[in-house]
């Protein structure tokens, strides 16, 4: 049986101090393990995007995080049209990889919109960062921290958390993506980035839930990940009133998660919460 | 810019990816669409055609075959490139070297690997110091890194063989020690063109190689980098020996990661001229291109 995607794509995307403004579409056929992709020559219109946007939240991340310096920064702002085999849907996306240095630290932050709160207030951490030190025994992880852990856990969750997809949108195969808990693989739903990948099973939307929802607000707050993580471990920039400094946290338990999310862009998406751990 | 890319499997073809584009650069705005050029993706087929022959010959392994035509202000540039792995181990040859690279390769997967790795002096055969180089030197001096102290035998340029950058510059030679490399390049039409490595070409003059009873042989690395802002590299060795008493027995992958003044401090002897290295694929800021390695047979302490 074959399977035909084909992709409409426009994005306009800063990176190393240019702006990148890419039209293409194309389309992929898989018949058994067979993949082909290949440009499409036919295209259809779509919405223009703000190129300027994007410039204008890029130069505003510049801006709050002097005088750390940026080692990477891209934001994109982009719109789809999908098609698999005779479903249609359309996507628009907007993304912020950054990678900030200061001394020998490096902060990572990735969000799904321009909104710059996270930013600012993380480069405001890292220029208080002190030598490392080893983690508070109770630390709460912010969004962003908790959001980068969570792609890690569906098959590793500590037993006081329920790991469950969100529904919302289509996968790479145009199929709904429905709330399910998340328990082990295969995956139901398909991520597919490019037209130019095949596409691999994986859960989207990415929630952990836990019968507590309310974390202690005077414990540390780990505000942003040094490094990506890897399985439990994580080596997070701690906050802890007016001090921050760098630490190695292992996750061994979970004792609460607040209700309110953001979707981040890690894996095929994650909603993170404050948590307790 | 055209590119065809294939991914062949004990010789049958499992992907095949077509590509096409233009970017047109105006300032600080680069404006990109995948228009197509007639001229550039016959010259793909072309070059796909001698890559699918080899790559359907190569019955005990995956292989993955890209040809890419580039049309920059009139100069075209072609590059014919496979990857070639076998047991989980790979090496990146040319069309004129693939034979020769995949029985070498076939040669260093079959011994079975006992030997766990412990810190002995390392003697970087088959133009595999060009790896360690790559990451310590190379892209060292990609980020304007501070200079350290090498060995005054010790020479490493980027030496580009190819008529004109991605930026439609004048490639020239660039003494990595002392500066960045000249040529921008970048992997496809979507991407920003960053000065990257072309052909990285170690080479010793007058060094001395005194060799150990017991150390190691690198003879393949899976793959490295180096962390701009801890200044340290990494390399992971794939294929190696451990030589004691004359008698060799094959180790497990291992990595080293040093800082890097201590692998310019650790480099203690080199013989010889360059020899080419089958393979380097450079990843940085998510572009993969292909770098030329050539380095003589080199010890590190």
């Amino acid at each position: 049986m074959s399977e035909i995607y084909r992709k409409h794509g426009r994005v306009a995307r800063f990176e190393d101090g240019h702006t990148v403004i890419v039209d293409e579409a194309g389309e992929a056929i898989e018949i058994g393990r067979e993949f082909e992709a290949r440009p499409l020559e036919d295209k259809v219109a779509l919405p223009d995007i703000d190129a300027a946007a994007v410039e204008r939240a890029a130069h505003e991340i510049r801006r709050l995080v002097k005088p750390h310096r940026i080692e990477r920064l891209i934001v994109s702002d982009g719109v789809a049209e999908h098609e698999f085999n005779g479903v249609h849907w359309t996507e628009a996306s907007r993304r912020i990889h950054l990678s900030l240095t200061h001394r020998d630290f490096r902060v990572l932050i990735d969000r799904g919109d321009f909104d710059l709160h996270d930013i600012e207030r993380i480069a405001s951490a890292l220029g208080r960062a002190q030598a490392e030190r080893e983690a508070p025994p109770r630390i709460r992880t912010a969004p962003n921290v908790s959001a980068a852990l969570l792609p890690s856990l569906p098959t590793i969750a500590p037993p006081s958390v329920e790991l469950w997809q969100r529904d919302g949108g289509r996968d790479g195969k145009g199929k709904p993506i429905r709330e399910e808990q998340l328990t082990s693989p295969p995956w139901s739903n398909w991520y597919r980035p490019s037209y130019r990948v095949r596409p691999v099973r994986m859960p989207f939307n990415i929630q952990a839930r836990c019968e507590v929802k309310t974390v202690d607000t005077d414990v540390p707050q780990a505000v942003a990940i040094l490094a990506q993580t890897e399985g439990v471990m994580m080596r997070v920039l701690i906050l802890d009133g007016e001090v921050s400094y760098p630490a190695t946290v292992r996750l061994s338990r979970i004792d609460a998660v607040t209700e309110e999310v953001t979707w981040y862009p890690y894996s095929a998406g994650a909603l993170g919460a404050e948590m307790m751990l | 810019m055209a590119s065809r890319d294939e991914l062949w499997y004990r010789g049958k073809c499992l992907e095949r990816i077509r590509g096409h584009g233009v970017a047109r650069q105006r300032g600080s705005r680069i404006e990109a669409t995948d228009a197509r050029d007639d001229a550039l993706m016959r010259l793909c087929g072309e070059d796909m055609g001698v890559l699918r022959e080899i790559a359907q010959g190569i019955g005990d392994g995956r292989v993955r075959a890209i040809a890419v035509a580039r049309r920059i202000d009139g100069t075209i540039v072609r590059e014919k490139t496979m990857t070639v792995s076998i047991r989980h181990v790979s090496i990146v040859t040319s069309p004129e070297l693939a034979s020769r690279d995949a029985a070498f390769l076939r040669e260093l997967v079959a011994s079975e690997a006992k030997m766990a790795f412990r810190k002995l002096p390392i003697l970087w055969k088959n133009g595999s110091a060009a790896v360690l180089l790559h990451e310590a030197v190379g892209h060292a001096a990609e980020h304007a890194a501070p200079r350290v102290e090498w060995p005054s035998w010790l020479r490493v340029s980027d030496e580009p063989a190819i008529a004109i950058d991605d930026c439609g510059d004048e490639p020239r030679p660039a003494d990595l020690l002392s500066e960045p490399p000249s040529c921008s390049r970048r992997e496809s039409f979507r991407d920003v063109p960053l000065r990257r490595m072309t052909t990285l070409v170690a080479r010793q003059n007058g060094a001395v190689l005194e060799i150990p009873d017991e150390h190691i042989e690198v003879h393949l690395v899976a793959g490295g980098g180096y962390d701009a802002l801890t200044d340290t590299v990494l390399v992971n060795v794939s294929i190696a020996d451990l030589v004691h008493d004359g008698k060799r027995h094959r180790m497990r992958p291992f990595k080293i990661l040093e800082p890097r003044t201590s692998i310019a401090k650790s480099l203690c002897g080199a013989t010889g001229e360059p020899i080419r290295y089958p393979g380097v694929i450079c990843s940085r800021e998510g572009q993969e291109i292909v770098v030329g390695s050539f380095a003589p047979v080199m010890m590190t302490s």
